[in-house]
C-alpha cells in the first residue's frame, strides 16, 4: 500500500515534468545555448544521474516486494 | 545492535564516488582556454583596408597586455594589424590593410586569424574571413615572411578551445566515458556468459545477466546524452551519422537479449540460451562497432580521416580527466551490478526455499 | 561430422518440403504477391526501391522458411537426433538446407522482380557474389537463432525478435553492395564491403559452430 502511493507520487511527478518539458525546451533553447553551451552538459549530468537514479527506484521497487514476501512466509 | 556492519567492497565503492566527484567538479569548474567567437565581416577583397570586429571568449582584450593580431595566407604569407583597439574584454576592432599582391594564389582564399596576449596567450581562428582575389601581381609583396615577434602561451591548466563544440567539450567525461564503460561492462557480462558456459555454475548466468542490464542502461544514456549533445552541437537530435545508428542496433540486439530472458521460463535452458546469445551478438557486433563507421564518413572523430582519441581532439587536460571518469563510470557500474547480484542472489535462494 | 549423416538429414529435409507442398508454396505465395502488390502501387519501381523490395522480402521469407524447418520438430524428434548424430553435423544438414532453400527462394524472387519491374543490376558479378554473402549471412543467423528458439513457447515471435536485431548489419552492408552494383551509386572500394561482408560471415560461423553444442542440448 505505502509502496502504491509513492509510487503513484512518483509518476504524478514524472507526468508534470513532461508536461512541462515542451514548453520549457521551447523557451530554454537559447538558455541552454548561452554562455558557450554550458548548460547541455549539466542537461548531460542529469541525464546520466537520472539513469542511475531510475536503476535505484528499480531496484528498491524489486527489494520491497522481496521483503513482503519474507514478511508474508513468517 | 553490537554487529559491525561492512558493506563489501568498500574501497573500490568510494574510489568510485569520489573519483566521479572529482570529475564533475573538476570537469566543470576548469574555464576553457580563450578563444574567438566570432569575426566580422567575414570576406573581403585583396588590396582593401578591412576593420574586423573579432568576438573572443573568456578573453582580456583590455587588461590582457600588449594585444596582437595577425591574418596568416600560408606559413610564409602573414600581416599584422596596423591598428588594435579593444572596446572590451571579449570585444576589439582590428584594421589590416590586405596587400594586393597575392603571390600565386586566385579564387577565393580562406585567411587564418592570430590573436595574442601576454596573459591569454594566442588563439587561433581558421577560416577566418574569405579572401576574394581579383586581378593579383604575383610578387608577394606586402606580406611578412613569419611572425617576428615571439607569441605567448597559456600557462595555466585549460581545457581546450574548439569552434562548435565550446564549453560542450566537457561533454567527453560524461557521454565519451560512459561509452567506454558500457563496453568494460559488456566485456565482463562476456567474460560471465563464457565462464557459464564452460562450468555451468548458476550465479555465473546471473553476474553475466546483472552486468548485461548495467551496461545496456549505460548504453541507452550514452545515446541519450549523446542526442542532447547533438542538439546542441549539429543542431539535431538524431543524425544519419554511422556511428550513432549503428550504436542503435547494438542496443536493439541488446533489448532482445533482454525479452529473450523474460521469455524463457526454464531456467538452465535460459542460463544456457542466453549466454550463448549474448555471446553470437558481441562477436555480431565486433565487425559493427568498430569497422563500418570507418567505411563511411562520420560526424565523430575517428573518422573520414580524422585522428582517434589523440591528437588534438583529447589533449592532455583533458585526460586528467577522462580516464579517471572512464574508471569511475566502470566502478559505479560495477556497484549497480553487484547489487544486482546479490539482490538475484536472494531471490533464488528464497525460491529454494519455499 | 560424417558426410552420410548431412547427407541423410538433407535428404530427409528436403523430402519433407516436398510432401508439404502447402508451406513452401506459401512462401513462394508471399514473395510473389509483395512483387506484384508494390508494382501496382508504385508503377515503376526504382532500382533503389528494388533492392530495398528484395531484401524485405528475403528477410522475411527467408525467417519464414527458417523457423518452419526448426520448429517443425517435435521434442522427441530432437531426442532422437541426439542419440543418432553429433551436434556439428546436424548444425551443416540444417545450415546447407537453410542455404539453399534461401537461395531459391533469392532465384524465385529476383525472378519475379524482373519480370514485373525490370532487372536494374549492371554489374553481376558484383551482385551475385554480394548477394551469396549476404544470404550466407542471413542464412547462419537464422538457423543459430532458431535453434536458441526451437522447443520454447511463443518460439516464432522469439524468433523474429532476436533474428531481425541481428540481421541489420548484414543487411545494410548488403543493400549498400546490391546498390552499387545497380549503378545507382558510385563506389570503388566497394570489394572491402564485399572482403567485410565476408569476415563478418567466417566470424558468425565460426561462433555458431563453437556455440551450438553448448545451447542445443535441451
Amino acid at each position: 500500500m505505502k509502496y502504491h502511493s509513492k509510487f503513484r507520487k512518483f509518476a504524478s511527478l514524472t507526468g508534470a515534468f513532461l508536461a512541462i518539458c515542451p514548453s520549457l525546451m521551447a523557451q530554454q533553447t537559447d538558455f541552454l545555448r548561452s554562455t558557450g553551451k554550458i548548460y547541455s552538459v549539466v542537461a548531460v549530468i542529469a541525464i546520466v544521474f537520472i539513469g542511475i537514479a531510475f536503476f535505484l527506484y528499480r531496484l528498491d521497487y524489486k527489494l520491497t516486494k522481496l521483503e513482503n514476501q519474507i514478511k508474508n512466509e513468517q | 545492535m553490537s554487529e559491525r556492519i561492512n558493506i563489501k567492497g568498500m574501497w573500490w565503492k568510494g574510489l568510485g564516488v569520489v573519483l566521479f566527484l572529482y570529475v564533475i567538479v573538476g570537469g566543470m569548474m576548469i574555464p576553457l582556454k580563450p578563444g574567438i567567437l566570432s569575426i566580422q565581416p567575414g570576406n573581403a577583397v585583396n588590396g582593401d583596408t578591412v576593420k574586423l570586429e573579432v568576438t573572443g571568449y573568456n578573453t582580456h582584450f583590455l587588461s590582457g597586455g600588449d594585444l596582437r593580431t595577425w591574418l596568416k595566407l600560408d606559413s610564409s604569407h602573414f600581416i599584422q594589424a596596423f591598428q588594435i583597439q579593444a572596446t572590451g574584454e571579449t570585444m576589439c576592432k582590428a584594421t589590416f590593410a590586405i596587400p594586393s599582391s597575392m603571390a600565386s594564389y586566385t579564387g577565393v582564399q580562406p585567411l587564418t586569424l592570430i590573436l595574442d596576449n601576454e596573459v591569454d596567450g594566442y588563439s587561433i581562428q581558421p577560416n577566418a574571413i574569405f579572401l576574394a582575389i581579383n586581378d593579383s601581381l604575383s610578387t608577394g609583396e606586402g606580406w611578412d615572411s613569419s611572425i617576428d615577434e615571439p607569441l605567448h602561451a597559456m600557462g595555466q591548466i585549460r581545457f581546450p578551445y574548439r569552434n562548435i563544440l565550446h564549453e560542450t567539450i566537457r561533454n567527453t567525461f560524461f557521454h565519451i566515458a560512459l561509452w567506454f564503460a558500457m563496453f568494460l561492462l559488456l566485456l565482463a557480462g562476456l567474460w560471465h556468459a563464457v565462464m557459464y558456459l564452460r562450468q555451468g555454475l548458476p550465479q555465473q548466468d546471473i553476474q553475466s545477466a546483472a552486468y548485461h542490464k548495467v551496461a545496456i542502461l549505460f548504453g541507452l544514456l550514452g545515446i541519450a546524452t549523446g542526442s542532447v549533445w547533438a542538439k546542441f552541437t549539429w543542431n539535431t537530435f538524431w543524425t544519419t551519422d554511422v556511428k550513432l545508428n549503428m550504436t542503435a542496433v547494438a542496443m536493439l540486439i541488446y533489448l532482445a537479449y533482454l525479452i529473450l530472458r523474460n521469455t524463457i521460463a526454464d531456467e538452465d535452458k535460459r542460463a544456457r540460451v542466453s549466454a550463448g546469445y549474448s555471446i553470437f551478438a558481441f562477436i555480431a557486433l565486433i565487425p559493427l562497432v568498430f569497422v563500418i563507421p570507418r567505411l563511411t564518413d562520420s560526424l565523430h572523430p575517428g573518422n573520414g580521416g580524422n585522428p582517434a582519441l589523440g591528437g588534438e581532439d583529447l589533449d592532455n587536460t583533458l585526460r586528467l580527466f577522462f580516464y579517471p571518469s572512464i574508471l569511475a563510470l566502470t566502478l559505479l557500474g560495477n556497484w549497480m551490478a553487484t547489487l544486482l547480484i546479490r539482490y538475484e542472489k536472494i531471490r533464488e535462494k528464497m525460491f529454494y526455499h519455499s | 561430422m560424417q558426410f552420410t549423416n548431412i547427407q541423410s538429414i538433407l535428404q530427409k529435409e528436403l523430402a519433407i518440403e516436398f510432401r508439404q507442398k502447402f508451406a513452401v508454396g506459401g512462401v513462394f505465395l508471399f514473395s510473389a504477391t509483395v512483387v506484384f502488390l508494390l508494382y501496382k502501387t508504385f508503377n515503376n519501381i526504382s532500382p533503389r526501391e528494388w533492392v530495398l523490395l528484395l531484401w524485405i522480402i528475403m528477410l522475411f521469407t527467408g525467417l519464414q522458411a527458417v523457423v518452419k524447418s526448426f520448429l517443425q520438430e517435435k521434442q522427441e524428434t530432437w531426442m532422437y537426433y541426439y542419440s543418432l548424430f553429433d551436434a556439428t553435423s546436424l548444425l551443416v544438414a540444417k545450415l546447407l538446407y537453410n542455404l539453399l532453400f534461401l537461395i531459391i527462394v533469392f532465384l524465385f524472387t529476383v525472378l519475379c522482380l524482373a519480370i514485373f519491374s525490370g532487372f536494374p543490376v549492371r554489374d553481376i558479378t558484383l551482385f551475385s557474389v554480394g548477394s551469396g554473402m549476404g544470404l550466407l549471412g542471413l542464412s547462419v543467423i537464422f538457423t543459430f537463432v532458431s535453434v536458441m528458439a526451437a522447443s520454447e513457447r511463443a518460439s516464432s515471435i522469439l524468433m523474429s525478435v532476436l533474428s531481425l536485431p541481428l540481421t541489420l548489419p548484414v543487411l545494410l552492408l548488403l543493400i549498400k553492395v546490391t546498390t552499387v552494383s545497380t549503378g545507382l551509386l558510385a563506389d570503388t572500394a566497394v570489394y572491402d564491403d564485399v572482403v567485410l561482408l565476408a569476415g563478418i560471415n567466417s566470424i558468425l560461423l565460426g561462433s555458431t559452430f563453437l556455440l551450438f553444442p553448448y545451447v542445443w542440448r535441451s
